[in-house]
């Protein structure tokens, strides 16, 4: 699989982020006053982080995890219920049940990790209906299907002096966009550290690697641990957003969706999923105004893409260049 | 209150004539698998769509039920012709076993929102000549649970004979139990996995075609029978017949006896646990008879 | 959405000579740079803006589920707006038009939340109608009570949405209390009903019509001997059926779902030898929620079924008549119109009376509405309650099944 490593540019990697920084800064206002806008910014933001994280489990680790949706629910009621029942303040809130995610996803892949291909992915299936099966029935706690209702913003913060409220769209924007850039950063490194190197060794070859004597089920379930965490972080945001939290946020239905991110965008790359979860969650509200159709474009989009294009529009631009620079040889 | 001798016989037999239609569901998805190793997400549309073919047969052509039966299994077959030729024939020799998978998952998307858009959301009245309900004693059934018990017994008998008996069957079985002696042995292994997704598909087209009168037929009915068909796959263990079939029924037992004594809200919950309870302690399912190299 | 194609081609024509300056050198980084695609394809979505009409116009916003499992609403509910639309607008109303804006809010909060800001900045209703799902619309009710944009809603139950204090929130349709109040006054009354079970899909609305028809039917010492629900995916409810022929005789059971499930209640029931249509005793009762056409599909079984319906299609009363021409008209002889066809028209019909009076933005059609006293539309008559409920119970009609599934109005 491609090692980027090897193919850098010439820019200085701080450049990179100077340019992610300033582009994060100035969208907001390319979208001028308007709320849906910078409600779908949010909701792009949420999928990147969704999307990276799964990609570790299934792109780097190579598991076909298809319970997802479960740790972006767990974060999201954790949260809410930490601290509308217990009390407790926003940021400890989201740092425990981002923890907590993480817990479920290491007793997940303790368990699950001795299967393998399609076993896991059912059994992933099976914890993400569970888990959704629990938020409708557990009443007492999460009020089911009924839902929570009226949930308010992580409380206001004062930087530099200066208040800075999160009913305001734009700074929740800023705040999401702050971790998911932070989580890249947190994966990037790890992937490009040796134990990137024993996650792919994992997800090419186990028996391999097994024989390398790496210890295959620590790192899955080091993967899986990382992984729902992350979705856990996500969905402590997700709450405060919407407003309101019903469980069919969370069906199994979703999972699919972070999947389709991944794949379309380029699984195993780090670009891929930030790609595929802009693609994916801009396409359908783009195509919005035609109605019925676009949750069958969507259908169609990742059936063609898997067929064609595996490595999804990650391999599409890379195919692009090749051509383009015809003096390279073509890469992959 | 009712004798409890009753109710148990009753809810027995509710939960029996639920378990047949899961098992055809079922049988479809682990034929698949046991021969090609591949999942079809698209399985539950393929339910959808038959029942949809059963009740136009009906409606617009004013066929008899019965006749219908047939042709949802041939609707099935086609469709499965169909994802074949698309799908798992032209990935299946890079030995990617993801990519079918998803591809599935997007062509299920596909024909659920295609369906939804063609037919619509509003629930189509399926109503089959067979709604009397037989009674004997307090024990009562309806006909058309009687003909799904029937249809399902003589499509499970034929398919088990199928396998054990023809030719065909057995090069089938020795595919899926070793598949590079069996390419070895000179048998056409493109024709034969096009043949099994063929009937699995067939069966539930015709499966569809007696869950129709049954669910409430909208472009998502498939997907409500299964998600419950995928654990009983692994219940049974993937690519197992006999398993299947014992799954699907125990399955169907523990919905109607949940509905019962809990609630049929829990009943995802106590079949999905059960599903992960069995792949903790008997991954290979209960009765393992397939040599698993995954385990 | 029109979009500026000004502003678009100046943008594309700066990236255009951007690229061309810095050629080289971006040729080599050329990967490196389509990373920025994706947030300069953010950008120009941004430059997407509206035109706005200057004519005479009141803007209705509509938020029904197109797509998604609830869309069987919004597809009746669009029928009927569009024929209320295409009436009004033949003439104008106080020399006004109605412009609507249809949003796709899948029955779910979020998308919800999301259609209904997108609606307010690009369209600026001065009012909006929905949505069906209980769920959707006390999602979007703070939304549009901050934006004082006035919310008119006529198909969900639930309790909160008039009784949490908003200003801007009305309902023409009865809430939960309104519909079991009466039914369970009658219940013990007239049908001298014992003993109750509940069945319900796991909705506020379900939970909500079952809590306060519990309330008045203990109040007044009847018994309910039996909770069950069950999720909007079961479709198979013999064993439920069974469950409750082993609680022995009952005397009615409070069915509250949707038209699909209910009609295979009703035969479970029937076949379980539970309910009159099958040979047993008991009578489902039910509220609003099923339409004319829904005995005609469950058969023999609905044999006694006594219900509320909000929209009597055999109504004399010349308004029905003329809604059910004009839709059979526009949308088929051999269609009957349902209560959401009905609810769907009768909103629109509201909005026009208060601009008839001289209502004109969002204000004055809030306090209009608020003034209206016994506006007749098709499901009955309207008047407005401090809270934004409809106060009129002239919406509510009880109606028993026939052997030959007609109806029988029954006058209580």
């Amino acid at each position: 699989m491609s090692n980027q490593a090897s193919q850098k540019s010439s820019f200085p990697r701080w450049v990179w982020f100077a340019l992610v920084f300033a582009a994060i800064a100035v969208i907001p206002m390319l979208v001028g006053g308007s709320a849906y806008w910078k409600s779908i910014l949010i909701s792009i933001v949420l999928n990147i982080m969704l999307a990276m994280s799964l990609n570790l489990i299934l792109g780097y680790t190579g598991q076909l995890h298809l319970g997802h949706s479960g740790f972006f629910g767990v974060g999201a009621y954790a949260t809410t219920l930490l601290i509308q029942k217990a009390g407790f303040n926003f940021w400890i809130a989201m740092v425990a049940s981002s923890m907590m995610a993480g817990v479920i996803g290491i007793l997940l892949a303790f368990f699950a990790t001795r299967l393998k291909g399609h076993y896991l992915a059912i059994a992933s299936m099976a914890f993400a209906v569970i888990l959704h099966q629990i938020l409708l029935n557990w009443d007492s706690m999460t009020s089911g299907p009924l839902g929570i209702y009226g949930i308010a913003p992580p409380p206001a913060m004062t930087i530099f002096g200066k208040l800075i409220k999160f009913n305001d769209q734009v700074n929740l924007f800023y705040l999401v966009s702050i971790f998911a850039v932070l989580v890249y950063i947190f994966l990037d490194n790890i992937l490009r550290s040796p134990i990137g190197e024993t996650l792919r060794a994992v997800r090419e070859d186990e028996v391999s690697a097994a024989s390398l004597g790496i210890n295959t089920k620590l790192w899955k379930i080091f993967s899986f641990g990382v992984g729902a965490a992350i979705a856990g972080l996500a969905g402590s945001f997700y709450p405060s957003f919407v407003g309101t939290l019903v469980p069919d946020s969370f069906a199994v239905v979703e999972s699919f969706t972070y999947l389709a991110m991944v794949i379309v965008g380029g699984m195993g790359t780090m670009i891929g999923p930030v790609i595929g979860a802009i693609v994916l969650t801009l396409l359908p509200e783009v195509l919005r105004d035609i109605g019925d159709a676009r949750l069958l474009v969507y259908g169609i989009t990742l059936t063609l893409v898997i067929l064609f294009m595996p490595g999804g529009i990650v391999q599409g631009f890379k195919s692009l260049i090749s051509k383009k620079t015809s003096t390279t040889s073509s890469s992959n | 209150m009712v004798d409890i001798a009753s109710l148990i016989i009753q809810q027995s037999i509710n939960g029996i004539v639920m378990g047949c239609l899961y098992v055809m569901v079922a049988l479809g998805l682990t034929l698949i698998y046991g021969v090609m190793n591949q999942i079809n997400f698209a399985h539950a549309d393929f339910v959808t769509l038959g029942a949809f073919a059963s009740y136009f047969f009906v409606k617009w052509m004013g066929g008899g039920y019965l006749i219908s039966i047939l042709v949802a299994f041939l609707a099935g077959g086609v469709l499965g012709y169909i994802i074949n030729l698309t799908i798992f024939a032209p990935l299946r020799d890079r030995g990617d076993e993801l990519r079918p998978l998803i591809a599935t998952i997007g062509a299920s998307i596909l024909l659920e929102n295609g369906s939804l858009l063609f037919f619509g959301p509003v629930p189509y009245q399926y109503d089959t000549p067979y709604a009397d309900a037989i009674r004997i004693g307090k024990i009562f059934f309806t006909e058309q649970s009687l003909l799904v018990v029937l249809v399902a017994s003589a499509a499970i008998a034929a398919l088990y004979a199928f396998m054990k008996f023809t030719f065909t069957g057995k090069a089938l079985r020795a595919i899926s139990q070793d598949r590079e002696t069996a390419g070895l042995m000179g048998i056409n292994q493109a024709f034969l996995i096009m043949l099994t997704i063929v009937i699995a598909s067939a069966m539930a087209g015709m499966a569809g075609a007696m869950l129709g009168p049954i669910l409430v037929l909208t472009p998502f009915a498939g997907a409500s029978v299964v998600v419950k068909a995928f654990a009983i796959v692994i219940i049974g263990g993937f690519g197992n017949m006999e398993g299947t079939i014992i799954a699907g029924l125990l399955v169907g037992l523990i919905e109607a006896f949940t509905t019962q004594y809990l609630g049929s809200g829990v009943i995802d919950l106590v079949v999905f646990g059960l599903l992960l309870v069995m792949l903790l302690v008997r991954p290979t399912g209960l009765i393992a008879e397939k040599k698993e190299e995954n385990v | 959405m029109s979009t500026n194609i000004k502003s678009n081609k100046v943008v594309i024509r700066l990236i255009v000579i951007t690229k061309r300056k810095f050629g080289e050198v971006m040729q080599k980084n050329l990967k490196s740079l389509c990373r920025l695609l994706p947030f300069i394809a953010v950008g120009l979505m941004g430059f997407t803006q509206v035109a706005q009409s200057q004519e005479k116009v009141i803007r209705i916003g509509l938020l029904y589920p197109i797509s998604g499992p609830g869309s069987y609403f919004g597809v009746m509910g669009r029928e009927g707006t569009d024929l209320a639309i295409e009436q009004l607008n033949k003439t104008g109303v106080n020399g006004y038009k109605f412009v609507v804006d249809y949003q796709d809010s899948q029955c779910s909060p979020l998308a919800a939340t999301n259609v209904v800001k997108k609606t307010l900045e690009n369209f600026k209703p001065h009012i909006v109608v929905g949505e069906e799902c209980s769920d959707a619309t006390l999602a979007v009710a703070p939304i549009l009570e901050e934006a004082k944009v006035p919310l008119l809603n006529a198909g969900s139950a639930t309790m909160k949405l008039t009784g949490s204090g908003y200003k801007y929130a009305f309902r023409i349709f009865p809430n939960a209390r309104q519909q079991t109040d009466s039914f369970a006054v009658n219940a013990i009354r007239k049908m001298n009903a014992k003993t109750a079970v509940l069945l319900y899909e796991k909705t506020n609305a379900g939970i909500d019509i079952s809590d306060s028809f519990e309330k008045t039917f203990t109040l007044l010492g009847g018994k309910v001997v039996s909770r069950i629900d069950f999720g909007r995916d079961v479709n198979d409810f013999t064993s439920i059926a069974t469950r409750i022929a082993s609680l022995g005789p009952v005397d009615v059971i409070l069915t509250s779902a949707l038209e699909g499930q209910t009609v295979k209640i009703a035969q479970a029931l029937a076949q379980a030898g539970v309910v009159k249509g099958g040979g047993g005793k008991a009578v489902q009762i039910g509220t609003i929620w099923l339409p004319w056409g829904f005995d005609q599909k469950a058969g023999k079984s609905a044999l006694g079924y006594t219900r509320i319906v909000q929209f009597d299609p055999n109504e004399t009363r010349p308004m029905v008549q003329n809604f059910v021409k004009a839709y059979k008209a526009k949308y088929g002889a051999d269609k009957v119109p349902t209560h959401i066809n009905a609810h769907a028209y009768d909103t629109i019909m509201i909005i026009a009376e208060a601009v008839r009076k001289g209502a004109k933005d969002s204000e004055s059609i809030r306090s209009e509405m608020l003034k209206m006293k016994d506006v007749e539309v098709t499901t009955g008559k309207i008047t407005f309650g401090e809270d934004g409920q409809n106060q009129n119970m002239s919406v509510i009609h009880f109606v028993e099944t026939q052997p030959d599934l007609s109806w029988k109005t029954l006058n209580w």
